[in-house]
């Protein structure tokens, strides 16, 4: 299997107070068909081989559908190509000799902990401020009894898709979390289990989004670009809707 | 009062503010320039225009929509500056490589720039008002008697070609502000992203942008000579 050296100028900050600096590595015995985040454990095996400290970054189930692994390669979240995270961004995507540019995702509502691993909690309260249904939605069957077009299921699903990897806000020149947002109260609010608690999530959300300190949505959509779900700006205009109403009728 | 305060305690609600501003002052340009296009082919009816809005008693209307317009004017740049200070704070360490992402991605420079061509506007317009509104007043005889000559000032000024080049730049950069304000401003108001609307947008833009430009170039190429 022929084998190939990439050189990676990666972020490297020992912990949330300290500054962060580009560092160049080269690394060897790249296969192409080694995802990106293997690409970095064969780096970190080289920096554990020299008795170095390694590059910490966030990964779990390594087939794109948990959220954990994300970073910037070359000036984009995920790196090149569409609809994947970064394990799932292939070494194939790269030919020898190339340079990767790799760094957190930024925000100041994601501050960096170490190395590439950001602390996304900004989400997780964004969530427990209202991203929830207080219905009981009983067994399967009773799912099935209560019916819902074939055309809002999928918007629904495609809105549910969201796995809060944060590369909106990073790909994002206001670091937005709108798309996201949008995403959570979306999902709900095309749903009749959402009802219920449709205006005061939608309030609750955007308050502690706002409390979090990210940026306003220019409408660009760097966000459904970089998104590993693809997720479409279209459910933005149901978080301004719902948020809008919810406001002016003084909820 | 309670729940306008509470519109612009975030982002979504300043950002739909920016937005209705902003398509309001765009439907008052397309009055202004449609106009401004008098100027080429009749000085009477052009002068007839202007005295006709500020002839007792539409001048009271004018008025109001000159305050109004005020309003629309201050509540667009005080929340596009509340906002830009505010996400320029919000990635307080900047990435050393930042691509565009691509694919559905609508960013563009006329996107990346609105702030500086707003800022630009900002001062455009007071001089603007400055140079017309409250500028020289000539009086011209009329059949119905004496009007303004707002035409013999249009046609003075833009024969300074500073002047003419300084409209033809601030024209430019309204029509970038306008090329992604319109459809930014739809989509700020939760009306859904739809290509049609921002292609119509962008043509808006390009449409007041050149109807606008028609009165600096008609007399920099020597129209107007008496």
């Amino acid at each position: 299997m022929s084998t190939m050296t990439v050189k990676v100028r990666v972020w490297r900050q020992p912990s949330p107070d300290q500054e962060g600096r580009l560092v160049d590595y080269a690394v060897d015995n790249v296969v192409a068909d080694m995802s990106f985040v293997e690409m970095i454990d064969v780096l970190n095996e080289q920096l554990v081989a020299k008795g170095e400290d390694t590059v910490a970054f966030d990964s779990d189930c390594r087939e794109g559908i948990c959220g954990s692994c994300g970073c910037v390669v070359n000036g984009v979240p995920h790196g090149p190509g569409t609809g994947k995270t970064a394990c799932q961004l292939f070494m194939r995507a790269f030919t020898d000799g190339d340079t990767l540019v790799v760094e957190p995702f930024r925000a100041k509502a994601f501050p960096v902990l170490k190395d590439l691993c950001v602390d996304r909690g900004a989400f997780d309260r964004i969530i427990a401020a209202g991203g929830y249904i207080s219905a009981n939605t009983g067994a399967a069957q009773d799912g099935n009894q209560m019916l819902i077009g074939k055309d809002i299921a999928e918007k629904a699903f495609d809105a549910a898709a969201c796995i809060g990897c944060g590369a909106c806000v990073a790909a994002c020149k206001n670091a937005s979390a709108v798309l996201f947002v949008s995403a959570k109260v979306a999902h709900l609010s095309y749903l009749p289990q959402g009802q219920p608690e449709r205006t005061r999530r939608v309030v609750r959300m955007v308050e502690q989004m706002e409390k979090e300190g990210f940026g306003a949505c220019s409408n660009e959509g760097e966000c459904e670009a970089v998104c590993p779900k693809e997720i479409s700006t279209l459910h933005i205009q149901i978080l301004q809707r719902d948020y809008l109403r919810a406001v002016l009728r003084g909820a | 009062m309670k729940r306008i305060l509470a519109l612009l305690s975030s982002d979504i609600g300043r950002k739909a503010l920016m937005g209705l501003t902003g398509l309001l002052m765009i439907g008052f340009l397309i009055m202004h320039m449609a106009a401004n296009l008098l100027v080429p082919f009749s000085k009477e009816a052009y002068n007839a225009y202007s005295h006709t809005l500020t002839s007792s008693p539409q001048i009271y209307l004018i008025t109001l929509v000159e305050l109004a317009l005020l309003a629309l004017f201050a509540g667009h740049f005080v929340t596009g500056i509340v906002v830009t200070l505010k996400n320029w704070g919000a990635r307080p360490v900047a990435y050393q490589r930042k691509d565009p992402a691509g694919g559905p991605s609508r960013k563009s420079l006329a996107s990346s720039t609105m702030i500086y061509t707003g800022l630009v506007m900002l001062a455009f317009v007071p001089l603007h008002l400055a140079t017309f509104k409250y500028g020289t007043v000539y009086e011209v005889a009329t059949p119905t008697g004496e009007v303004r000559d707002l035409y013999r000032l249009a046609i003075e000024v833009f024969r300074n070609p500073l002047q003419s080049a300084w409209y033809l730049i601030a024209l430019a950069l309204l029509g970038a502000h306008a090329w992604h304000g319109f459809g930014s401003g739809f989509e700020s108001l939760g009306v859904a992203h739809k290509v049609g609307l921002r292609r119509f947008g962008q043509a808006l833009a390009v449409i007041l942008m050149l109807g606008f430009m028609v009165v600096p170039v008609y007399v920099l190429l020597g129209g107007g000579a008496s």
